[in-house]
């Protein structure tokens, strides 16, 4: 007889629990002071400068952002396109989206010159600018999937859902091209201005999204004992091989085409060759160990099918990302303007012409992490209170198929 | 539409930095103000600059010359930092064209500051919000002073006049004028921002003169060498003695 679908609350009694909650908390207090500590004494105790003008904090606040809207397709998989394995973990995809949002949110706001400021920002918007769009974009997203959420939780609002589903799924389309068209859209710099950013960031998200998601699925089962079958783990693993894949593929169309125009060499020689710590981050941390690897380990034929190596290839999908946008963000700053093409500076105020430095401070890297906590900690506290997680994802509940044999 | 701006002449600037000193002296006091300065004298000084010079070698050794080239807003007519401005904190103006930042409406996110092609938006480090030239907006205007004193602080201050400020767009201008005579030019117009400031750019004086150009054939003195010289032993004026 197939199992009922049953969704429950974690017991969250265990010490292993409050352990998980203070070391979270720890890591968002951590953050919040070392906000305090930027504030108070200023930009300069940052690692960030005039030419590097975002740093570490937005490395992890895109990154977040970027895998909040991932997240979701889980649901939307199973809502959008119908496929009925993925519905079971509908309701963990939109927490987890809305849950990443708000920590990749909590980064950007406050490394902000002035977050006392946010009312400004939500009150007065300049819509030529696409970070205005992207203001609008993010609390729309949180709004439109925290309904689709509650349609789905919600049994006197469960047939709407799939309404729900299907707008939270554009949206998030919408989000991504955003996120991706802040650097699509900016031409000053050599490693930009290409609209390919946007379906890339989209890829991304695909990407980022469901190794986050597969880690705190398996964390989430193994962790209150609740069965995770190998239908489930398998189907979403492949999944990411795919995103995987499409990733790397706008990874190379990106580079080709940077590559066939003169006017970008420059820049793909500094990423590519002589970039030093960026040329290092995207050989080795972001195609081998965040590309490569995992995508052997994955298809692998018998490593494939063991659930640590599906977990350490979402970690490093997760590793390689960060390396991504630290190259892509970073990188493109620390390459300078072309002010003067074929002229030395010799000297002057403007750092042009010359490799710009940067090395994240310890409260920029606090301030990324607490984000990341604070991401973890709301998903962590929902579980325990609301209907999130199915009691059981065993085979014979989620599959169809193995429904059918029964 | 009038469009004040800054010409440069590149040929007479000497890189002294007055225009970078006066320009923080005034604006560091202003209504721009202040402008932090961290570390001013340690080994790596940071601070907010409207105003800065750099100095770079145009040709390979030998024949090397080296230009120095002061920068600040340019105060484009089709600013790039002012449409990604999510709040429109950063807005050109409509009567005079300059480029303003409202530092009440900035959150401090620094997209201007990758939109900007020329790198002159400097975050200050203190007050953390974004600052630029403001081409003294607070002195241009200001009825109290002397109206010859009614121009930018870096123009007052620059000692070869290799500033001149004015409507470009006014063809009767000095600054208008000089573009024009004297081969004005914008930094990087391929970007499409039509910046308002303009270089004046280095020129060398030289003229052609050929080898039988410096010798006279008319010379007169031809023939007063053809004179007979006088005898040694005649007196001269000065050798009274011998008569």
């Amino acid at each position: 007889m197939k199992q009922v679908l049953n969704y429950r609350e974690t017991e969250g009694k265990s010490t292993g629990f409050w352990i998980l909650l203070g070391g979270l908390g720890a890591l968002i207090g951590l953050a919040l002071g070392s906000v305090l500590y930027m504030e108070h004494e200023g930009h300069y105790v940052t690692g960030m400068n005039n030419q590097i003008v975002w740093g570490m904090p937005h490395v992890f606040a895109i990154f977040l952002i970027v895998a909040a809207s991932g997240a979701l397709n889980v649901a939307s998989i199973g809502t959008v396109f119908g496929k009925s394995l993925y519905k079971p973990l509908g309701r963990l995809s939109a927490l987890l989206a809305i849950a990443l949002l708000i920590g990749g949110l909590m980064i950007l706001v406050l490394d902000l010159g002035h977050p006392d400021r946010l009312i400004v920002a939500m009150t007065y918007y300049n819509f030529k600018s696409i970070f205005a769009w992207n203001i609008i974009l993010y609390n729309g997203f949180i709004a439109i999937t925290a309904v689709y959420l509650w349609f789905m939780m919600e049994r006197k609002m469960n047939k709407y859902y799939p309404v729900a589903g299907f707008f939270a799924f554009i949206w998030r389309l919408i989000l991504t091209t955003g996120t991706g068209s802040i650097f699509g859209f900016l031409v000053a710099r050599q490693a930009y201005d290409a609209a390919l950013l946007a379906p890339m960031f989209v890829i991304m998200s695909f990407a980022y999204g469901l190794a986050v998601f597969i880690l705190v699925l398996m964390a989430g089962y193994a962790w209150t004992g609740r069965p995770l079958g190998d239908a489930v783990l398998f189907r979403l693993k492949n999944l990411l091989g795919v995103f995987i894949a499409s990733v790397f593929y706008f990874v190379v169309v990106y580079h080709l085409t940077n590559l066939y125009a003169t006017e970008h060499h420059g820049v793909e020689r500094f990423i590519l060759m002589d970039g030093g710590i960026y040329t290092k981050l995207f050989w080795i941390v972001q195609i081998l160990l965040g590309t490569l690897l995992p995508l052997a380990m994955i298809y692998h034929p018998t490593i494939g099918k063991s659930r640590p190596a599906i977990a350490t290839a979402a970690a490093l999908v997760i590793i390689g990302g960060f390396a991504q946008l630290y190259v892509l963000l970073i990188g493109g700053q620390a390459y300078p303007l072309v002010l003067f093409p074929g002229h030395e500076i010799v000297s002057g105020g403007f750092f042009e012409g010359q490799i710009n430095e940067y090395s994240p401070s310890i409260w920029e890297i606090s301030l990324g992490v607490g984000g990341v906590a604070l991401s973890l900690i709301m998903v962590t506290i929902a579980v325990r209170v609301l209907k999130f997680l199915p009691t059981s994802l065993e085979d014979s509940v989620v599959d169809p198929h193995a429904a059918k044999a029964d | 539409m009038s469009q004040l701006a800054l010409v440069i002449d590149l040929n007479v600037c000497v890189g002294c930095h007055a225009c970078v000193t006066s320009c923080k002296e005034w604006n560091t006091s202003g209504t721009a103000g202040y402008m932090a300065d961290m570390n001013p004298f340690s080994k790596d000084p940071t601070g907010t600059f409207f105003n800065r010079v750099q100095t770079f070698e145009v040709g390979d050794f030998p024949n090397t010359e080296t230009v120095h080239f002061p920068k600040s807003c340019l105060h484009c007519e089709d600013p790039p930092c002012v449409p990604v401005c999510p709040t429109g904190a950063s807005y050109k103006r409509d009567q005079d064209g300059i480029v303003l930042v409202d530092y009440d409406k900035c959150i401090g996110c620094k997209y201007c500051s990758w939109a900007c092609p020329y790198g002159v938006r400097e975050l200050d480090e203190h007050q953390k919000v974004m600052k630029k030239c403001t081409l003294c907006v607070d002195r241009i205007y200001d009825e109290s002073l002397p109206e010859n004193e009614r121009k930018p602080a870096c123009v007052m201050a620059c000692p070869t006049n290799a500033r001149l400020f004015g409507d470009v767009n006014d063809p009767d201008s000095e600054a208008a004028q000089a573009i024009r005579e004297r081969g004005g030019y914008q930094l990087m117009p391929e970007w499409g921002t039509r910046p308002a400031n303009h270089y004046l750019p280095r020129r060398k004086t030289s003229i052609t003169i050929h080898d039988d150009e410096l010798i006279r054939a008319d010379n007169p003195l031809n023939k007063e060498r053809q004179l007979p010289m006088p005898d040694a032993d005649d007196p001269t004026l000065d050798e009274t003695t011998s008569w």
